[in-house]
């Protein structure tokens, strides 16, 4: 399945991305995201949704296909297209990955481009640092020197948001960002992304196991299963298919359904 | 009774096991000193560039090196200990006891000052190095630094590396300081040999270019155990238990590569 958005212009694609460790992850996976768009991509565990992420940073690179953003390649544009790329998106990891050694200011300071961090002041950075912290509604005067051990589970998800918006990037990707949280904590995320997105103006690609919350956020949702895309479209398409797999993912019932059809043990 | 068909495999043989290990054996040294070069000259690069935060130099200097000051001092303190009542034991008789003084101050400097201290050194530095990038590795720590556009090798190696280049020397400077000491005390107190006899016999025997070959080795070693260190924590997979294992194999890569680094010191420097 090939899917390309509606919208204006797409600002990350995905050409053709196959990606195999011990055995395939990726067979070929085409998909856009357009400009200021939220999109979700759900899936079953193991599926390469992270990996597919991955590659959008050349974190992981790709065994064959491509992937733009904001119109460069990502590992056909050389060294100098990978850092211009990095500096336009913000990566929120799945258990926020701070730096244990370095203090919550540190670990926002760090996630400015280092060509922007090395005209400002150091007053500049401290208020870059204080107003990161206050979009993600944390106090920063009671964490900003605190230690990210010092930090609860749902503290530290929003110090690496912090982080990831501290660069004021045109892009957001969102690795399963409420993994492990309650449910509390999890509403609290997922507002604070939809708040975010519009705020700043970014364009969101949100990885995640929490599909009512990505389908109640999210102007397009697709599905990845077997390493293809199984479904592209918006939140209604998605809970009115008659995919079985893809329902499953819908609803509890179908998903008791689909063990049968996806032979799960 | 059906015939085999000469289709169905057999284990290999012993000659084609032997071949295949040292196959293996081969790919992951070239592999290893492949990535070795290549963290090397990435670094060399970070420092020409000075892309290389002194803030976080400093920092590693205070835990890599500062704070390892104590167990040094108390190792090198129990290998004067040993060197001189060894010394003495061995030469009860045979020799004249101011002997002792060059004894213990040639070994310590030119052998156990070094080695010793490297040794204490893997166990308290190379580890931990190795541990917190593999712990970084596994926690995705060093893919957000990629993300945020930052090289770990000028942010997570090449502080550490010189931070130990500049700490190993003088770790071993002052390893070599309390073993002399602690050998001429012990030597006063269970053989009578006084501190004059100590350094008159110590003198008798003593290069200046001993303290140099002293240092020059406290230095090789200070660039080998944080590289080979980052080099491991860096190739890190597998969650906690993968974290254990590289630690390990770190340790022993590290203690052989001291040892064989150790053992071409003499042919190369003291002939």
């Amino acid at each position: 399945m090939s899917v390309a958005g509606n919208g204006s212009r797409p600002v990350i694609e995905y050409l053709s991305v196959y990606k195999a460790f011990d055995a395939p992850v990726l067979s070929g996976v085409n998909l856009s995201v357009q400009a200021g768009e939220m999109f979700a991509l759900f899936g079953p565990s193991g599926t390469g949704k992270s990996v597919l992420l991955k590659t959008t940073l050349g974190l992981i690179t790709p065994d064959r296909g491509d992937v733009r953003v904001a119109g460069e390649s990502v590992y056909f544009g050389g060294h100098r297209s990978i850092e211009r790329i990095r500096d336009k998106v913000g990566y929120v990891f799945q258990y926020a990955a701070l730096f244990d050694s370095f203090t919550v200011f540190e670990n926002i300071e760090i996630g400015i481009p280092e060509d922007r961090l090395s005209r400002m002041s150091r007053a500049e950075v401290r208020r870059n640092a204080w107003e990161s912290l206050e979009l993600v509604n944390l106090e920063p005067a009671q964490v900003l020197g605190k230690l990210p051990a010092e930090l609860s589970g749902g503290m530290k998800k929003r110090v690496g948001i912090a982080r990831a918006i501290a660069g004021r990037p045109e892009i957001l990707l969102w690795d399963e960002p409420t993994t492990g949280l309650d449910p509390v904590n999890t509403a609290a995320i997922e507002r604070l992304i939809t708040q975010l997105s519009e705020e700043l103006h970014v364009t969101s690609l949100l990885v995640t196991h929490d599909v009512q919350g990505g389908l109640e956020m999210c102007d397009r949702v697709a599905m990845l299963e077997g390493g293809v895309l199984r479904f592209c479209g918006s939140p209604e398409e998605f809970r009115e298919s008659d995919d079985a797999v893809v329902r499953a993912f819908a609803d509890r019932e179908a998903a008791i359904a689909a063990l049968d059809v996806l032979d799960v043990r | 009774m059906s015939r085999r068909s000469s289709f169905v495999s057999s284990p290999p043989d012993l000659i084609s096991r032997v071949l295949a290990a040292l196959g293996g054996t081969f790919s992951s040294v070239t592999e290893h000193a492949g990535q070795l070069g290549q963290l090397v000259w990435r670094m060399g690069v970070a420092v020409v560039r000075l892309r290389v935060p002194r803030r976080i130099i400093f920092r590693e200097i205070r835990i890599l090196g500062m704070q390892s000051v104590p167990i040094v001092l108390v190792a090198a303190g129990l290998i004067g200990i040993v060197t001189s009542q060894q010394g003495g034991y061995q030469m009860q008789s045979n020799l004249p006891l101011y002997i002792m003084g060059s004894v213990v101050v040639e070994s310590v400097v030119l052998e156990m000052g070094p080695v010793l201290t490297a040794i204490v050194i893997i166990g308290r530095v190379g580890a931990r190095i190795t541990a917190e990038l593999g712990t970084m590795k596994v926690s995705e720590q060093i893919d957000a630094l990629y993300s945020v556009g930052r090289d770990p090798v000028e942010i997570l190696a090449a502080p550490r590396v010189i931070a130990m280049l500049i700490s190993m020397p003088l770790l071993v400077g002052m390893a070599n300081i309390v073993g002399i000491l602690t050998g001429m005390v012990s030597a006063q107190y269970t053989l009578g040999l006084g501190s004059e006899t100590f350094f008159y016999g110590a003198r008798l025997f003593w290069h200046s270019y001993d303290l140099f070959y002293s240092l020059l080795k406290a230095l090789v070693f200070g660039g080998v155990i944080p590289v080979i260190a980052i080099h491991m924590g860096l190739r890190t997979t597998g969650g906690a238990e993968g974290v254990g294992r590289t630690t390990t194999q770190s340790v022993v890569f590290m203690t052989l590569t001291i040892l064989i680094v150790d053992a071409l010191f003499p042919p190369l420097f003291l002939q």
